[in-house]
């Protein structure tokens, strides 16, 4: 021991050689293994399913991490479903954590659709199968399932019924209205936007409709993170700066937490309520929808949904290829992800008694009138 | 109150013993204090002071010491400094705990409000507080905020809060440490006007000169135990009595012997003016001149605030103030200091005054504090040598008798002496061509005083210029060979160490006076 | 025990930061079942945290000279995008990109350096400001979007060493990087001991030397192990190369440096420092320059990773960064802290994070248990000082000033 030098070399030469010696290097079992697209080999009962969520910002989140925790044990397997809270970094760290727990199939609400390609890779090439849920997730190849609901049909309802409910109040035009639009990191906002002006353009175009702040792009009209203070602010600045004598009619609102933000924000400056769309069948939108302030809402059944996601882990479980009924219209940027798609439904108080009828926590409210 | 000799005793602390983990603070230590007298208590750095007066009121609680406490003929259980105040025992320590942005008033009743109904009477407080400001002879008004009057001042408003509190016995520890001369003597009639109420004083106190003028009976404590108690006017008690006390043994001189070696004027200052840093208008340097030869130790006198530090840090590449005109001559040649690093690079260097607050890092260690002024010494490209810059500290260590475990002990630990000698090994590496020493030894014991007096006088043999700056007159006709004098911002003479006494001095340091 | 306290130089709890880590790691171990220490996780975990880790060593200067950045994650976030930007825009190679990028954090530092160390507002201003500018300036370049970053760009985040040599079943690189690691650490203790010798400083035993000599060998060894195992094409991430990297370098300059004597002459006491003869505004200066380069690195290391830069990349860095530096000993007041102690802090959130996320506990009860941690922690080493006792992490120091460890494996 009194030549260090040496003691300490030989030492560490003895330790490398130990290991080349034992043989535990990396076992080469390769990674394309089992194909993940294909799906053609199933995998065990009761595998672990991850289910990366995004931040808690809405009811639907909240109800989705329930569904999936409840259907995914109930079918048998091991479920995880985490939240993003802390932003796009720790659903990244959430995403590689599963794959290291061995999750099979990794079910993506992402929060940036564009931000998960490494871990979406790291997945794939540990043979895991990725499933993009409510929300695509762009520039990657390792994405081989989308499920959601049809957008750009949201939209259009979104539009329609905005023209509609001003038309009841006030038969004929012209209109002054607002547009809002969801978070430009959610590749879902631009196509609701899209969709929606598909249907209010050409009215815009012929005078029927007035934006009066001006603000027409969606660029103009998003709303950072899906906040709605973000929203409830711009509006109250929409409302000083140009309805202090002209009378707002509409709003086109992406969503329910929004429509809300945005009726108490009228209502602050002691405006008449506007017709507001919205979307997602949120409790307190429903409410108000039969309170008559909010105008419409969506029937994006959080269940159906969930329910869908939950049935293609089962067939991808058994060795079938699930059901798609779109394969051409999401391209990624990098390859057109096969998707199903549910259609949605446009709830205001006329079917509001109807369009819920089944479901177990808005059914009891609108019978309950 | 009419007792002067055979009054009763007022304060028993019986063989006090206090222990901190690994240090008997203190050891079987007796204080015997009379109704009405003024008590000094005094000893070195360390002694053990001021752990005996936070035994006394509270701070180190009952049962946390051995011994007892008998006040007022009962022996009492403190458990905190509400219950030893109750009691009528107040003590003002060092740094004064008064809080800058309130009143006069707001201070003097604070913790202690006047109340009615749970609301402060605010009326009630004016009455008293102009009341209690006549008592202690302060003429301010009682809403000035504390932050706007000197230190001298806000002790006497510590005064006043403790009358306030209606004490008996009252403790004060360095009260004067801070004050100029004339503040210290106004401090101090007002203790022997309360003393003539009945109010009792225990004093700590550095300046013996102090001590023998106003009080009854000393104790001294040394190394934690009380060594004898003297009757100042009974024992003929002088200064030089007072430190055979605290050190142990007799010093023959309060000077280590030096011969001057005087050579040729090498650093000269000429029309030196300088701004207050804030307030446009006011100079606190106005054309100064002085001149200092090498092997010269130069002592500058003045009051507190005359503009000695103020000076001294704006010749310190103007770490002080705004420069308005002046020139430095060093060596013949003329040179400009505009930065703290040029004035080191040009063989200056400056021990502060406040070493806390200006001179350490209190979070370094020795070594680090030793080599900070001059890394490049013991540094290449850049890169710090750690041997070397041990070996550095370590010679240090060894020349100045610095007294530490080991040079990577932190600096925070030393006392005020070692830290002092820490600072100087600090400027001496940077090896200066002139030291200035702003208050060399404030705060630091007579034996350490000794031994810093030696290092100054050693510095001069080597050839260097020394400047101290002092508010011990007594130190600076010790020690220098040529003395300055400024008041308000002017040099207004300089005397030989031959003719030069405290009269002649603090004639020259309050000018304005003599020539009105 | 006493064995221990010899290897260990004194008290155990002296290293309580370390021991907490150690204890963290086999505790998941166990918890998981064994998931915690495979390679891909470690290589993950490194990769997850890497932008982290490099935020705190600028941090941990940034707070010794006594300021603090608020705005790093939103200098990141610039850095990021404007990166992205200039690849896709103007075809910036990626090495071009890098350097761009390199220069525009030192540019934004500059600006924050500016008003810190020449106007004299306090760092929390200035940066609670700069995090709004930047964070906006980021929205605007990139329209609130994500902008992809091209593949090679990606291998500064996502890459790894490359498979050289014959076939041993391990990756060659890593296992010399690992072998070079520790005939370095051998070689420095050596060294220093025959320094000490020569000083006629007090010297240890031989085998307290040769025992901590072998465990830190051991930790190295098997971490080496566990990198050069991963699935063929990882390896040791090319990120914890450049982490590995500044680890050393900012070791070494924070301790054995003029300009970093500087730095905690400055933080320990600011006037003491200027007159000394320290030029403490261009100390403040170069603190926050650096730290802004160094955000812009790891906004574009965290982008690379993520293949695209987004307008919320970086949201919450700035705590992740300032929890790490203070949990590894530095303090509030300025004047404390080490580059190792902030990386051994950043290891133990980073562990916890991971150990929590693999026991599928969800992102608000870790948010919970980090808090606890962090309040848990700095708790101990305040106790500790006011026991008298030396902080863990001033002997942290100490020791790994003698020992700068490099984080290689």
């Amino acid at each position: 021991m009194r030549m260090f030098g040496k003691a300490g070399k030989a030492a560490a030469v003895a330790a490398i050689a130990a290991l080349a010696l034992t043989g535990c290097g990396r076992a080469e079992t390769g990674s394309a293994a089992s194909g993940g697209a294909s799906g053609a080999t199933g995998f065990a009962k009761d595998s672990l399913i991850g289910v990366a969520l995004p931040q808690k910002t809405s009811e639907n989140w909240v109800l989705a991490e329930k569904l999936f925790n409840d259907g995914l044990s109930g079918a048998g397997f091991k479920a995880d479903v985490q939240f993003a809270n802390g932003g796009v970094s720790d659903q990244q760290n959430q995403i590689t954590s599963m794959i290291t727990k061995g999750a099979k199939v990794i079910v993506v609400g992402a929060i940036d659709g564009s931000q998960l390609g490494t871990q979406l890779k790291q997945a794939k090439d540990a043979g895991a199968v990725v499933i993009a849920y409510d929300r695509l997730v762009k520039n990657t190849n390792a994405v081989d399932y989308y499920v959601a609901y049809d957008n750009f049909k949201v939209g259009e309802l979104q539009g329609q019924a905005l023209l509609d409910g001003m038309k009841a109040k006030k038969p004929s035009g012209p209109y002054n209205v607002e547009l809002f639009a969801g978070s430009p990191d959610d590749a879902n906002a631009k196509v609701f936007f899209d969709g929606a002006m598909s249907v209010l353009q050409p009215k815009i175009d012929d005078g029927t409709l007035k934006v009066v702040s001006g603000q027409k792009t969606f660029e103009q009209a998003v709303t950072q993170g899906w906040k709605a203070e973000n929203a409830q602010k711009r509006m109250d600045t929409i409302l000083a700066g140009n309805y202090g004598s002209a009378t707002l009619d509409g709003v086109l609102s992406p969503n329910d937490t929004l429509a809300r933000a945005i009726i108490t924000s009228v209502k602050a400056a002691g405006k008449p309520i506007p017709v507001v769309t919205g979307q997602d069948s949120e409790v307190e939108s429903v409410k108000s929808i039969m309170a008559g302030e909010q105008y419409s809402t969506i029937n994006k059944d959080t269940r159906k949904l969930v329910e869908h996601a939950i049935q293609m882990v089962q067939d991808l479980q058994s060795g079938k290829t699930p059901e798609i009924n779109d394969d051409k219209s999401y391209n990624n940027g990098v390859k057109v992800v096969p998707a199903f798609l549910l259609p949605p439904v446009i709830v205001t108080k006329a079917n509001v008694g109807t369009a819920y009828a089944g479901d177990p926590v808005l059914g009891p409210i609108t019978q309950g009138k | 109150m009419s007792e002067t000799t055979t009054a009763p005793t007022i304060l028993e602390m019986r063989s006090i013993t206090k222990e901190f983990p690994g240090v008997k603070a203190l050891s079987e230590v007796n204080l015997l204090v009379k109704v009405g007298e003024v008590h000094a208590i005094c000893g070195e750095n360390g002694a053990g002071k001021s752990t005996l007066m936070k035994v006394l009121s509270g701070v180190y609680p009952f049962g946390s010491y051995q011994g007892d406490i008998v006040y007022q003929n009962e022996v009492q259980q403190f458990r905190d400094i509400r219950a030893s105040e109750a009691a009528g025992i107040v003590i003002i320590h060092q740094e004064l705990a008064l809080i800058p942005e309130l009143s006069i008033m707001e201070n003097i009743f604070l913790g202690n409000e006047p109340t009615r109904f749970g609301v402060i009477n605010w009326a009630e407080a004016r009455r008293r507080s102009i009341d209690l400001l006549a008592r202690v002879g302060l003429a301010e008004d009682p809403d000035t905020p504390i932050k706007e009057i000197g230190v001298g001042k806000q002790q006497l408003v510590e005064i006043a809060k403790a009358l306030n509190k209606s004490v008996k016995l009252l403790i004060l520890d360095e009260p004067t440490a801070a004050l100029n001369e004339n503040d210290s003597q106004h401090l101090l009639d007002l203790l022997l006007g309360l003393k003539g109420k009945g109010i009792t004083s225990i004093m700590i106190s550095h300046k013996l000169n102090e001590i023998e003028q106003i009080s009854d009976s000393i104790t001294i404590i040394r190394d934690g135990k009380s060594i004898e108690t003297l009757d100042v006017k009974g024992d003929g008690v002088d200064e030089d009595r007072i430190i055979r006390g605290m050190v142990g043994r007799s010093l023959e001189s309060r000077f280590p012997d030096h011969t001057p070696a005087i050579g040729e004027t090498f650093f000269e200052v000429k029309d030196w003016t300088v701004a207050h840093p804030q307030v446009e208008d006011r100079m606190v340097c106005k054309g100064s001149e002085f001149f200092v030869r090498r092997g010269e130790i130069v002592g500058f006198a003045g009051l507190m605030g005359a503009g000695r530090t103020e000076l001294a840090r704006s010749l310190f590449g103007r770490s002080y103030g705004r420069y308005i005109s002046g020139h430095i001559i060093k060596d013949g040649k003329e040179i400009t200091l505009k930065t703290v690093r040029q004035a080191i690079d040009h063989g200056l260097g400056y021990v502060t005054e406040d070493r806390k607050a200006l001179g350490l890092n209190l979070l370094d260690d020795i070594k680090t504090t030793t080599v900070a002024a001059n890394l490049k010494g013991v540094s290449k490209h850049f890169v710090v040598n750690e041997d070397q810059e041990f070996q550095v500290a370590e010679d240090y260590r060894k020349s100045l008798r610095t007294k530490t475990p080991t040079v990577e002990e932190g600096v925070a630990k030393l006392s005020g002496g070692n830290q002092q000698k820490v600072v100087l090994a600090k400027w001496m590496f940077t090896d200066p061509d002139l030291l200035i020493l702003d208050e060399p030894t404030r705060g630091i014991d007579v034996g350490a005083k000794y031994e810093i007096y030696g290092i100054i006088q050693k510095l001069a043999a080597q050839g260097k210029g020394v400047i101290v700056i002092s508010s011990e007159l007594p130190e600076l006709l010790g020690l220098s060979d040529r003395i300055y004098t400024i008041f308000e911002g002017s040099i207004t003479g300089v005397l030989d160490k031959a003719e030069a006494d405290q009269e002649n001095l603090m004639k020259l340091m309050t000018a304005k006076r003599q020539a009105a | 025990m006493n064995a221990l306290k010899k290897i260990f130089g004194g008290d155990i709890r002296q290293f309580g930061m370390i021991f907490a880590l150690v204890a963290l790691i086999v505790f998941f171990q166990i918890m998981t079942g064994g998931i915690t220490l495979t390679p891909e996780n470690v290589i993950s975990l490194f990769n997850g945290n890497s932008y982290i880790l490099i935020l705190a060593i600028g941090m941990v200067l940034v707070i010794i000279a006594g300021h603090i950045d608020l705005s790093v994650g939103s200098v990141a976030a610039f850095v990021g995008i404007a990166v992205a930007l200039a690849m896709r825009d103007w075809g910036f190679p990626s090495w071009m990109g890098v350097v761009y990028g390199l220069l525009l954090g030192a540019l934004v530092g500059a600006w924050q350096g500016f008003w810190v160390a020449k106007v004299g507002i306090p760092a929390f201003i200035v940066t609670l400001a700069g995090m709004l500018l930047f964070r906006g300036l980021n929205q605007l370049l990139g329209k609130s979007n994500s902008v992809p970053v091209p593949g090679d760009f990606q291998n500064i985040g996502a890459g790894y060493l490359p498979e050289i040599g014959p076939d041993t079943g391990y990756n060659n690189l890593t296992l010399l990087l690992g072998i070079v690691a520790i005939v370095a650490i051998v070689w420095g203790e050596l060294r220093r001991r025959k320094a000490s010798i020569a000083l006629g400083a007090e010297v240890e035993e031989t085998w307290v030397m040769v025992t901590r000599l072998v465990l830190i060998c051991g930790a190295l060894l098997y971490a080496t192990y566990l990198f050069a195992t991963g699935r063929p094409g990882t390896s040791f991430p090319i990120s914890g190369i450049i982490l590995a990297a500044l680890v050393l370098v900012y070791g070494f300059i924070s301790s054995r440096t003029v300009i970093g004597r500087h730095v905690y002459a400055v933080g320990g006491n600011k006037h003491a420092a200027e007159l000394s003869g320290v030029q403490a505004k261009r100390v403040d200066f170069l603190v926050m320059m650096n730290m802004s380069i160094l955000a812009g690195l790891a906004g574009m290391i965290f982008v690379a990773r993520s293949t695209a830069s987004g307008p919320f990349d970086g949201v919450g860095w700035e705590l992740d960064a300032i929890a790490a530096v203070f949990i590894g000993g530095a303090a509030v007041s300025g004047g404390v802290g080490t580059v190792m102690g902030s990386i051994v802090g950043g290891l133990v959130m980073a562990v916890l994070n991971n150990g929590l996320q693999l026991l599928g506990v969800g992102s608000d009860w870790t948010q919970i248990f980090k808090g606890l941690v962090l309040l848990a922690a700095v708790a101990f080493d305040v106790y500790n000082k006011s026991q008298g006792k030396p902080s863990i992490i001033g002997l942290l120091l100490k020791n790994f000033q003698k020992t700068p460890e490099p984080q290689a494996a």
